[in-house]
């Protein structure tokens, strides 16, 4: 049998489970629970944004989304990876699979970086509650110094990848 | 009646009632998408069907795993017992903590916000606090979905490079946030 790294996971996982089922069934059965919302969260999610993967890809060329994004990894790209995380709206599970097709389709490591980066930590949905929990001044600050230090990291992962 | 009845009561008590209101309006979406595609260019439709059934057959046993795997350290290893160990740090050693162990941390920012709302009365600093939300982009429990569609190498240095960036990103925030804006380094209960 070929084992290849999903199923490398599963058995991680279900060993795991296994495990917490023999120290403590009570909190196993919550975590089973847990997982199931995870799950009914994350794959509507990951539903669209395939589809959308695949309208992209059917509609706009990988030229395009290259040229967008800087082929040749440079600053810009990671700025437009940055924008368009922080628009994106998405589950940080839908992340990876969309800068992988964005990876795929051209953009650069940069690029690439800026968008997960931006889209866990910018993300313009989470911006009132954030304003309500922490004040305006909080929020401004916190999403303009991760957006400028994602440009840094991104800079210095284009160098060190 | 009677189903609509019950239904609005369980709406209001389930938890499930939201997430599942949530699941169909994405469902919707995507196949309204798809249709829409279908109709207007039909000759596009099979690169959308291929991407839809090749991307979810490549990871649906590692989303599967990391469903699992989050569940389970949602029981035993709760954000509450990540803050309890960040907030009895202070100073500098507080603001470490806070750009590490959050990388271990599941959920999304709407979970995340709120905890460190908590920490932050509890009296952690403001660097600390904000950190804490850097740091949990690390995202180590979707690794295995990073390394699948990014590479492993992109994967382990990026989780790398957060902690850095968690630091920096507190520090320089608290800064700007104390000499410009004037805010307190330290929350006190009895401000606003």
């Amino acid at each position: 049998m070929k084992l290849d790294s999903g199923t490398v996971y599963l058995l991680i996982a279900g060993i795991l489970f296994i495990l917490s089922l023999l120290k403590d069934p009570e909190k196993t059965k919550k975590a089973f629970i847990n997982s199931g919302k995870v799950a009914l969260t994350v794959f509507p999610v990951l539903l669209m944004i395939f589809v959308l993967m695949g309208f992209l890809e059917s509609f706009i060329s990988r030229q395009a989304i290259a040229s967008w994004f800087g082929s040749s990894n440079n600053f810009l790209g990671i700025v437009y990876g940055e924008l368009l995380g922080s628009f994106a709206m998405i589950e940080p599970a839908a992340v990876f699979p969309f800068a992988g097709f964005l990876k795929q389709s051209g953009a650069g490591y940069g690029a690439a970086l800026g968008f997960v980066m931006s889209a866990m930590l910018i993300g313009i949905t989470h911006m009132p509650l954030e304003g309500q929990l922490f004040g305006m001044k909080f929020m401004i600050v916190r999403n303009l110094v991760t957006f400028l230090l994602v440009l840094g990291i991104g800079t210095l992962f284009m160098v060190v990848i | 009646m009677k189903t609509t009845n019950s239904s609005r009561t369980a709406q209001q008590k389930n938890p499930w009632a939201r997430l599942i209101r949530s699941a169909v309006i994405y469902i919707n979406i995507s196949l309204l998408i798809w249709a829409a595609v279908a109709l207007f260019a039909p000759t596009h439709v099979a690169i959308i069907t291929d991407t839809v059934y090749n991307t979810f057959a490549k990871v649906i046993k590692i989303i599967i795993a990391v469903t699992i795997g989050i569940g389970l350290l949602h029981v035993w290893v709760t954000p509450e017992h990540v803050s309890r160990v960040i907030g009895k740090e202070s100073g500098w050693k507080g603001v470490v903590l806070a750009s590490t162990i959050p990388l271990i941390l599941g959920g999304s920012l709407f979970v995340i916000l709120p905890l460190v709302k908590a920490l932050r009365e509890k009296g952690a600093r403001l660097a600390a606090c904000i950190a804490f939300i850097s740091a949990w982009s690390g995202k180590a429990p979707l690794l295995p979905l990073e390394i699948e569609f990014l590479g492993l190498r992109f994967a382990v240095l990026r989780i790398l490079l957060t902690i850095p960036f968690a630091v920096a990103t507190g520090l320089m925030s608290e800064l700007i946030l104390e000499r410009i804006f004037g805010e307190k380094v330290h929350s006190t209960h009895h401000a606003g």
